[in-house]
């Protein structure tokens, strides 16, 4: 069972690649001076704790947080509702939503920026609610897979008829039969599209810009004044991302070692990689 | 010295010893099916005759040759795989010439022996026809025809039925034996299906645990199950205790052995020579087809008893009757 | 029948209004306005433009090259890593794929910092390589093509790993065991079987890269403004540039990067039809 010790060295490229500048980033935001030394001069807290007494910075994530989870909200109730819908009672229709599913993951922000502020400059609304409903087109693509997938692993269409017959009204039965048994899965999906939100920059820069300032449009900012306090920022932000990609795995594997039986595929499914180019 | 043997195989995985030093030899051009449960070592036994796992100890030879530590192209052994492992990029004609283009044939020969493999399988007209566009009865073929074109010595196949469904397997049972005797190959089948190796073997090896627990022709199998766990593994068979057996049949305090088995269909309605009386309660009735099977109980004790369909005689539950067994039919096996 | 399209109708609506109003409107608004210019009817002025301008074509170019090497090249390493990685025991596989699933949040404006940080003018690794008395590092430019691919390569290494590992999982060891019995050799089989059944999702997998790549906007704006000439860049230029805002002639080269994705997209499934017979 001995490896050859080349496959030591393909993995050890890529996780060096992808943990350096992490290390580097958090390193820096505890370093009190670190412009002619190779290692630090010192180390502190102090960068986080004018980071926490920033109420700008706290406004920015407030902001953040109000609308992701606006967003995910708004996406989680209509989205839901609509795929099993869809799929439960429409299935005709279903390729439908599987194009708008394509359409979205490869259309750049960028692009989709062009489009938003072309249509609605003449418009009196409000540029926020814009950016949320490009927000809302944004999560589409996860939120249907998330949906589709736990509809799938539950049998959702023999469920739906077996509370039928025992006598349950249509709404009924979607809403004790159905509901709870694809909230995991939703919950999941809604974590993923709340990440992607969070972090998101490219929409929101180009249609509100600063006067709607967000951690991440803060962190541009703060990058060409401080570059400790933005290490701070990123590595809270990192920090929160883990936090959610955690909960996101252990939700996701949890499932997993419950139904044996399900193939190795669904891992794949369930976490659709997240598009750069939404936030990058 | 036999065609194939196999002296001392032992294995071990993670510490669970899966083959006890397995001793077993076969002549050229039979059928042998090593039968057993899942999980009793068969299928190790099989991947280690075709060189794809280490045995721990232990030496194989095949026609007089030592292979214990060839590799597996080396070994002349051709093998079938459970989920027929066909290759997806290839047509069926590509698949079954692989091997050949690997052992760099002449492109003629190649055809011819190509062509000849397809018309024995009964696959003319899929040739250019990709794995997935097969169904599980034609890929199962091709499976076949791409070891059998090699003319391995022996040909061994890993439950090469069991993802077919029951009709389309017992075709191919059939289809197989024949081919094996056409070509006068020497087949190693591995099954948890007892039926098939009945059906379609010369000689049985059934393994339990790592271990063999009994080998011969179908039919001394059946006849003469050597342990408890045969008769349970083969048929319906009763399998009782001296004390459960004197339930039925008095006098029995002093026969030599503990546990004995009876077939079902042994029991008769009609007294014949030097029988047992066996009086019981019918309390289970079930039509199996030709057969219909009785559950009798006797003081909480029940017997399982076959007898030919008719439609004149059924026995009706609740009914209290007397059936007679022979002497012989009662096998000690313990 | 009736009742069931009602129930799948009431929430279809409103899914159906967010999707018209934040994705098809403004994609088609773009569409039409890339035909426009300041009222005077439809026109290909903005694609003659477009296409005379030495500038633009060199956001063409910059943004093609950048997308291409930095797709491959992490492309390249993925396929290694990860076929590696598949020799390891599971629970490494886990770990390492969840790492992959974590830094694939790090992208835009964070990993832009984190980079100038560790590579910028005064960058820790420039220090540090200025201590050790290699001067090799003080003729790298982080704001030049080869540090905007390294940058790249980051966002694009997690998705890549992410995308090629379940690609793996499809080569069944029973082929491998077949092939050797049949007498092929390792190098037989992959040359053989292993490479033309993964083939189709490798280049599957790298259309996706390029894609994501070629609309990525926030790393490059983040670590050198509007200065670096590539096409996401410019497009952003051209609708915020408040006095200079050509958005009409911003929406011609959108669409331009619309039509690049789509080639690239139908090239993929070309290839794929070149490569696997079996799977037309």
């Amino acid at each position: 069972m001995k490896r050859p010790f080349y496959h030591y060295v393909t993995i050890g490229i890529v996780v060096l690649y992808l943990i350096i500048p992490l290390l580097g980033t958090f390193l820096y935001s505890f370093a009190t001076e670190w412009n002619h030394t190779v290692l630090p001069e010192g180390l502190s807290f102090e960068w986080y704790q004018r980071l926490f007494s920033d109420s700008r910075f706290i406004d920015a994530f407030i902001r953040s947080l109000l609308i992701s989870l606006g967003t995910t909200a708004i996406a989680v109730l209509i989205i839901v509702p609509t795929v099993c819908a869809v799929i439960l009672y429409a299935p005709k229709l279903e390729k439908y939503i599987q194009a708008i599913t394509v359409m979205t993951y490869a259309i750049p922000g960028i692009i989709l920026a062009v489009g938003l502020i072309r249509s609605y400059s003449d418009f009196q609304l409000s540029k926020i609610l814009i950016v949320m409903g490009a927000y809302f087109v944004c999560v589409i693509p996860y939120m249907y897979q998330g949906t589709r997938n736990s509809l799938r692993n539950i049998n959702g269409a023999a469920l739906m008829e077996a509370a039928e017959v025992l006598g349950a009204s249509r709404w009924g039965a979607f809403r004790h039969v159905i509901v709870p048994n694809i909230i995991p899965g939703i919950l999941v999906s809604a974590l993923l599209s709340f990440s992607i939100l969070f972090g998101e920059f490219v929409l929101i820069n180009m249609i509100v810009g600063t006067r709607f300032e967000t951690v991440q449009l803060y962190l541009f900012a703060q990058t060409s004044k401080s570059g400790h306090m933005a290490s701070a920022i990123v590595v809270c932000y990192f920090v929160l991302m883990a936090l959610i990609t955690a909960l996101i795995i252990k939700a996701t594997s949890s499932r997993k070692t419950k139904k044996r039986a399900a193939p190795k595929k669904t891992w794949f499914k369930l976490t659709l990689p997240k598009k750069e180019a939404v936030k990058s | 010295m036999s065609y194939v043997a196999i002296k001392n195989i032992r294995k071990t995985f993670n510490d669970q010893t899966v083959l006890h030093d397995i001793e077993l030899s076969f002549e050229k051009g039979e059928l042998v099916t090593l039968l057993g449960p899942s999980g009793c070592g068969k299928s190790t036994l099989l991947r280690i005759l075709a060189g794809l796992t280490r045995q721990d100890s232990g030496t194989i030879s095949l026609d007089g040759k030592d292979i214990t530590n060839l590799k597996p192209k080396a070994r002349e052994i051709g093998m079938v795989f459970q989920s027929y492992a066909l290759f997806p990029n290839m047509t069926v004609l590509e698949n079954i010439s692989f091997g050949l283009k690997m052992k760099k044939e002449d492109s003629q020969t190649i055809k011819n022996k190509v062509a000849r493999m397809i018309e024995l399988t009964g696959l003319e007209g899929k040739e250019n026809s990709y794995p997935r566009e097969l169904s599980g009865g034609q890929q199962q073929r091709v499976a076949l025809a791409r070891s059998l074109v090699m003319e391995p010595k022996v040909l061994l196949l890993d439950e090469p039925l069991s993802a077919l469904d029951a009709q389309i397997r017992k075709k191919l049972q059939q289809q197989l034996r024949t081919i094996q005797r056409e070509l006068k190959m020497t087949m190693v089948l591995v099954t948890h299906d007892q039926e098939e190796a009945m059906a379609i073997s010369d000689r049985i090896f059934i393994l339990n645990q790592g271990r063999i627990a009994q080998q011969g022709t179908p039919n001394e199998i059946y006849a003469r199950p050597a342990n408890e766990f045969v008769a349970g593994f083969i048929g319906n068979y009763n399998v009782l205790t001296k004390e459960e057996l004197a339930r039925f049949i008095p006098n029995v305090a002093n026969w030599s052995h503990s546990i004995y088995a009876i077939r079902p269909e042994a029991f008769t309605l009609k007294k014949d020579g030097k029988s047992y009386e066996i009086t019981g309660l019918i309390n289970q009735v079930s039509m199996l087809g030709n057969i219909t099977r009785y559950t009798i109980q006797n003081d909480k004790m029940t017997m399982m008893i076959d007898q030919l369909h008719q439609t004149q005689s059924t026995l009706q539950e609740n009914e209290s009757r007397t059936f007679f067994l022979r002497e012989e039919d009662i096998i000690p096996i313990a | 029948m009736k009742r069931m399209n009602w129930f799948a109708a009431s929430f279809l609506i409103p899914f159906s209004i967010m999707v018209l109003m934040f994705l098809i409107v403004p994609i088609l608004s773009m569409i039409y306005d890339s035909f426009q210019k300041s009222g005077t009817g439809f026109t290909f002025e903005n694609y003659q433009t477009v296409f005379e301008s030495d500038f633009y074509l060199q956001a063409f170019a910059n943004s093609i090259k950048i997308s291409l090497f930095s797709s491959l090249l992490a492309l390249f390493a993925a396929i290694f890593a990860t076929y590696s990685l598949t020799k390891f025991p599971q629970s490494v596989q886990d770990k390492v794929m969840n790492f992959a699933n974590l830094t694939s949040n790090f992208a835009g404006v964070p990993l832009a910092f984190a980079f100038i940080i560790l590579l910028g003018n005064s960058g820790l690794f420039v220090l540090l390589f200025e201590k050790m008395g290699i001067s090799g590092m003080s003729s790298f430019n982080l704001y030049s093509m080869a540090g905007i691919i390294l940058i790249y390569i980051y966002f694009q290494l997690p998705l890549a790993v992410m995308l090629l590992f379940p690609i793996y999982h499809g080569i069944q060891d029973q082929w491998k065991e077949a092939a050797s019995i049949l007498g092929a050799s390792n190098t037989q089989f992959w040359l053989r079987i292993g490479v033309p059944v993964i083939l189709p999702s490798l280049v599957g997998t790298f259309s996706i890269l390029f894609a994501n790549a070629m609309g990525a906007y926030a790393t490059v704006y983040a670590l050198t403004g509007s200065s670096y000439n590539m096409l996401p860049v410019r497009i952003g230029a051209l609708v915020s540039g408040d006095v200079f805002a050509q958005p009409e002639l911003a929406s011609a080269l959108a669409l331009a990067l619309g039509v690049i994705l789509v080639i690239a997209m139908l090239f993929n499934e070309w290839l794929m039809r070149m490569v696997r017979r079996d799977l037309r």
